[in-house]
């Protein structure tokens, strides 16, 4: 009776414990830190906040990337090494979810050396994550939360360098009923805060245009079977299918409509815009969809070259996803902030909390020429960059949309 | 709403049914004989897609079987026919196999333990199998090559039915009456049903309680790792975590039907498909979750051993 009690407990415990290491773990990932010259340097770590291995992994790690090469070059420079300061980079996986995004917050703050986060990706695990930074003064610049509450909590240390759903959502509606000239729109969502917030912008601009908003639904954003949601949409006739939510379940809608034999386009927000869309929904279904990213593309920016070919040399073979750039331009706002931080009071001083409060001060008088356009936050911490594009998928790509 | 629409919900009802039915027959054919819920065969039938898919990738790749064989896989319908049978054999029989590997590391070590040791120990099993993907294959969702093609075999007004649709519900019946059959007439459907009325009795009475045990644990999941290639042509994508959803609406099809009766599983999967379905075309999208879980809430109210099961009288 006793054995067979204590191999119960046993049991659970070893269960409890596998579930505790699947599903909170942050992986450390430390990059830079090749202390060449600079023997006393003092450490200054960067959180690098997104979906890595649950989510939309394709973009998470695209963040990931961006943010690692602005801290390796950071490391590089000259003005850094004579500050005494060098940067670190740890990695926090959130998974696409609130709880993990909160567990993966907690650790970053609980780093004194950590200062600021470049993170995350979904608003869903922005906005609760930014309360636990906000208690540390820990400074958080989101490459991609669109959705517009993110900033509009009083928080001083929240900052975003994308345009958010508010702007984003109208202007996917202005170009689908002025530039498309589509009439009528059936609107989906995924249910998760960005998608929602989308989804509404996007209806609500439309029908102000003059459109028919002829249905509006929500899913699940794991959800696979959108049949019965397809015969619906069929049975209206829309000229535009819209979906807030990410590629994931994004191309699966696209897929099951066109196998419906559903002639309308899909057309979305940023979280589409990704080759992984037109890979799941396969060349035939995703051919002519249509989406809205922030800013402008890469290589129509003056610094995008310098960016790519910077990229290309330090991931080969790996593509540039829809935050990579953004995320690069992140971590240089966190970068810029702790230098001038560092040049003020000391290197040592960066990570007090003294230090800590004057770069959330820095952060939010940032004006730079970033790879995405010139950065600047407005009092709420959102950018002043306020550029959509419109792209489509053509042969297989997501290109910019040319009338 | 026209009639054309309900029809047509029909069908999606029935499609998704059908691949619910295919799993619940594991819960339920596993619940029958060891009275206990394998959490990790949702599992099953995430391993299913992705043997599937592999097995796919491999047999249409020109540099490991050879241009000409590909050609005879894709080149006509009878190719197209060798090409899922044995698409299908293999994910079943590997992911029978790893369903009877499961039983015998994870469960077979607890068959004395208190009920709920082994209902943990799958809950473990389901989290590591689907982080071991995670972690070794993709995190991501992998397209499933559309080599089969998908024909309108029915078109009328607004109803259409393809040949993927027709192909489920086929296979789900005929596996089910081969089942049913294997069951009832079968002389080691005869020990499973001993086994299932009393395991102890069952063992003193010479059927070899493991090799019986086993076969459920290989049956099962083997169902189950069939629906997982169906999904994956059907929505064209494997991930990871594919099986969770499924799998907790097919628990909730066997379930209703009754679980540990095999009929049951099946009538539940259809139930709930086509009753999703409807609540998402007539009601809302979001509200087709809440219909299947409130169906699960009202036949356990008024039926509690489900519509097909046998009400249980509680010995003394």
């Amino acid at each position: 009776m006793t054995s067979k009690r204590r191999r119960f407990v046993a049991l659970v415990a070893v269960v409890a414990a596998l579930a505790l290491v699947v599903t909170g773990c942050a992986s450390k990932t430390d990059t830079g830190g090749t202390d060449g010259g600079a023997k006393e340097a003092t450490v200054v770590k960067i959180g690098i906040g997104a979906p890595l291995t649950q989510g939309a992994v394709a973009l998470g790690k695209g963040m990931e990337r961006g943010a690692n090469l602005a801290i390796s070059q950071a490391n590089e420079d000259a003005a850094v090494k004579d500050l005494g300061i060098t940067f670190e980079s740890v990695s926090g996986d959130d998974q696409g979810d609130p709880k993990t995004g909160v567990t993966v917050a907690n650790q970053f703050v609980s780093d004194s050396k950590l200062v600021g986060v470049m993170g995350h990706l979904n608003s869903g695990v922005s906005i609760p994550a930014s309360k636990v930074y906000n208690q540390s003064s820990v400074v958080m610049v989101s490459p991609a939360s669109t959705n517009p509450s993110l900033t509009q909590n009083g928080l001083d240390n929240v900052f975003r360098v994308c345009t958010i759903d508010s702007v984003q959502g109208p202007s996917g509606a202005d170009s689908a009923f002025k530039d498309l000239g589509f009439t009528s729109a059936f609107v989906v969502d995924d249910s998760t805060p960005y998608g929602t917030g989308l989804a509404d912008e996007f209806a609500k601009q439309f029908a102000a245009d003059g459109g028919k908003v002829v249905g509006r639904e929500k899913t699940g954003d794991k959800d696979s079977d959108f049949n019965a949601l397809v015969t619906k949409i069929k049975s209206l006739n829309p000229a535009v299918v819209y979906y807030g939510g990410i590629y994931n379940s994004g191309a699966l809608l696209s897929k099951q409509l066109s196998d419906a034999g559903v002639t309308a386009p899909l057309m979305g927000g940023d979280g589409l815009y990704d080759g992984e869309y037109i890979k799941l929904a396969g060349d035939a279904a995703a051919e002519g969809d249509f989406c809205t990213s922030v800013g402008y593309p890469i290589d129509q920016l003056p610094k995008g070259a310098d960016f790519k070919a910077a990229f290309e040399a330090a991931y080969p073979g790996e593509a540039i996803a829809a935050y990579d750039a953004y995320s690069y331009d992140a971590a240089n706002v966190i970068i810029e902030a702790v230098k001038k931080v560092a040049a003020d009071l000391g290197a040592a001083k960066v990570t007090t909390l003294e230090g800590k409060k004057a770069i959330i001060a820095a952060v939010a008088a940032t004006n730079m020429e970033g790879v995405t356009g010139a950065v600047a936050f407005d009092a709420n911490g959102d950018t002043t960059n306020k550029v959509i594009t419109l792209y489509t998928v053509k042969a297989g790509a997501w290109t910019a949309y040319v009338k | 709403m026209s009639g054309d629409v309900i029809v047509q919900q029909l069908v999606n009802g029935i499609t998704l049914g059908g691949l619910y039915a295919l799993i619940a027959l594991g819960y339920t054919l596993v619940y029958g004989i060891m009275l206990m819920i394998n959490f990790a065969h949702s599992e099953m039938f995430m391993a299913g897609g992705y043997v599937g898919l592999f097995v796919l990738k491999a047999l249409t790749n020109e540099a490991w079987v050879g241009a000409g064989t590909v050609g005879f896989f894709t080149g006509g319908v009878f190719g197209l026919i060798v090409l899922f049978l044995i698409v299908f054999l293999s994910a079943a029989i590997l992911v029978g196999i790893l369903g009877v590997v499961i039983e015998r590391f994870a469960y077979r070590p607890l068959r004395h333990a208190p009920r709920l040791a082994p209902l943990i120990s799958a809950i473990g099993v389901s989290i590591f199998l689907q982080n071991a993907v995670l972690l070794w294959v993709d995190s991501k969702a992998l397209p499933f090559p559309a080599v089969m093609p998908v024909v309108t075999v029915f078109k009328a007004g607004g109803v259409t039915v393809n040949s993927l649709q027709i192909l489920i519900l086929v296979t789900t019946l005929l596996l089910l009456a081969f089942l049913d059959t294997f069951v009832s007439k079968t002389r080691i459907g005869k020990a499973m049903r001993a086994t299932s009325q009393d395991r102890d009795a069952a063992g003193l009475m010479g059927i070899d309680i493991n090799q019986v045990i086993g076969l459920a644990f290989f049956i099962g999941p083997a169902l189950g790792g069939i629906a997982g290639v169906f999904h994956g042509m059907y929505y064209g994508s494997v991930k990871f975590d594919m099986g969770f959803l499924p799998g907790m609406k097919s628990f909730t099809a066997a379930v209703i039907g009754g679980i540990g009766n095999l009929r049951g599983a099946m009538l539940g999967g259809f139930v709930l498909g086509i009753l999703e379905s409807l609540a998402a075309g007539f009601l809302s999208a979001g509200y087709k979750d809440v219909v299947a879980f409130a169906i699960l809430i009202l036949v356990l109210i008024f039926r509690p051993g489900g519509l097909l099961g046998e009400s249980v009288v509680e010995k003394v």
